[in-house]
């Protein structure tokens, strides 16, 4: 069993958790922002892991960012060889292969199929998709039962509805517009701003957001959706005193790349018969842009954040400083090769 | 023989030196429908707590801990292939694994019937 090691506290100046006149104390929790870090999808699973089993101050978290499906930062690119890099497919940790892919497809196509740590179903990801991940400790979330359900519940209740509320008053807003937005927080630019100071204004070119008939979001079964369309695949690892759930949003993807996964036998009953294309929503078709797709995707992430902001007591924390959690197990490629349970599939046997 | 709780929803039925392991009706109806039961520390000694499988429902995949320290001796294998037995009989058929008891006095410390149905109120 791994032995988990010690370290000063003074390293990562925690606090006491702050007592307000609330009935319940907001939660303490770990902002980390993953956004231009380099960090592969791969790493981004690892780090997660290592976050919610091993990390020696036990905190909550909350963390965001786009990342790369292929190439790695901390992990060597060396050994694998994918023809397909515009994406990578990921696997709940219970997931078959042959009964979920089309592994003759995705073998031909030379796509990257891994495993992650936690349940759920398969997802392809790609450089565009959303990633969202709450760690949860008991002691910090009395409210939530660690159960997935309640998980869900508390996470669409109070994240992920305001997230997708401002979402859509956003694009109402400015639909047909050329009203220019900023977006400030703590009086500060959330970065939407151009390098000049002027700042960014929407473009809104899908028919949806003119007619102001954009679809809620909302808890179905276990998937987030907006109206009857799933929107990112999500998942939960439950340990000794925490939880994780993690889910990847679809901002935009490439219709082929869900060819590789075949219409699960165990479906939600919303879906019916409906296949990939008939069943996912792209958030950019939905919402529109602002400026580009990298500003959009802040301000979707900014979303988050001021739900957080809402929600928790929120301590912004580095990469480096996350990073040396991952540190104590050896290193990223120790802890991958080592007890980390996200694996690369080997589907030639 | 009288079944013992723990606080993370698992029981335990002592026959002799050989304790039963599985998890509670509560457990598996928050959980949902098993898709998957994995326990690979057969012949393994393991602490109070430790963990000593993994079982994932449809969207989670959730640790199982030891209930008291000992030898796990045997897996149920039948839940390979059905799963879905631990949503249909947690109790009977869906055990999980069999242990050698390395100290029966830590089942004083778990839960009685009472103690656990006040627990999941």
């Amino acid at each position: 069993m791994f032995q988990l090691l010690r370290h000063s506290r003074s390293w990562y100046h925690r606090k006491s958790r702050t007592f307000s006149t609330q009935t319940n104390p907001k939660p303490r929790v770990s902002f980390l922002n993953l956004e231009g870090s380099g960090m592969s999808a791969i790493e981004r699973l690892c780090l997660e892991e290592a976050l919610l089993r091993h990390d020696p101050l036990e905190r909550s978290w909350a963390i965001v960012g786009t990342h790369d499906p292929i190439y790695n930062s901390y992990l060597p690119n060396t050994g694998t060889k994918c023809s397909n890099e515009s994406c990578l497919i990921i696997m709940g940790i219970g997931g078959k292969p042959d009964i979920l892919l089309d592994v003759e497809k995705v073998k031909r196509d030379g796509v990257l199929a891994i495993k992650r740590f936690s349940g759920g179903g398969t997802v392809v990801v790609d450089r565009s998709s959303l990633w969202t991940t709450f760690i949860g400790r008991i002691d910090d979330f009395p409210h939530v039962d660690p159960y997935p359900k309640n998980i869900m519940t508390w996470s669409a209740n109070d994240i992920f509805h305001k997230v997708f509320a401002n979402m859509k008053a956003d694009a109402l807003h400015n639909a047909g517009s050329i009203e220019k937005k900023t977006m400030v927080m703590d009086t500060k630019s959330c970065g939407l701003a151009q390098g000049n100071g002027t700042t960014l204004k929407y473009s809104t070119d899908n028919p949806t957001s003119r007619t102001n008939d954009i679809p809620d979001f909302a808890l179905r079964e276990n998937d987030y959706v907006i109206g009857e369309r799933k929107v990112g695949g999500n998942a939960q690892s439950i340990v000794k005193g925490a939880w994780l759930h993690h889910t990847s949003f679809l901002w935009d993807y490439e219709e082929e790349n869900m060819s590789y996964l075949t219409l699960p036998s165990k479906r939600p009953d919303y879906r019916g018969e409906r296949d990939h294309d008939d069943f996912l929503v792209k958030l950019k078709s939905t919402y529109g842009t602002i400026g580009d797709d990298n500003s959009s995707k802040r301000a979707f992430f900014y979303h988050v954040k001021c739900a957080a902001f809402e929600a928790f007591e929120l301590e912004e924390v580095l990469l480096k400083d996350a990073m040396k959690v991952v540190d104590d197990l050896g290193g990223m490629k120790a802890w991958f090769d080592g007890k980390c349970r996200t694996k690369i599939l080997d589907l030639k046997t | 023989a009288e079944l013992k709780y723990t606080k993370d929803h698992e029981w335990v039925r002592v026959e002799g030196d050989t304790a039963i392991i599985g998890i509670t009706e509560f457990a598996q109806s928050e959980l949902g429908d098993i898709v998957f039961v994995e326990i690979e520390t057969e012949g393994e000694t393991l602490d109070a707590e430790e963990v000593f499988g993994s079982i994932e429902a449809v969207k989670t995949v959730s640790d199982l801990f030891m209930p008291i320290s000992g030898e796990v001796t045997e897996f149920n294998e039948n839940l390979e292939a059905n799963p879905e037995v631990v949503n249909s009989d947690p109790y009977g058929d869906g055990w999980m694994v069999k242990i050698a008891v390395s100290d029966a006095s830590q089942l004083d410390g778990l839960l009685s019937a009472e103690a656990y149905a006040d627990l999941i109120k």
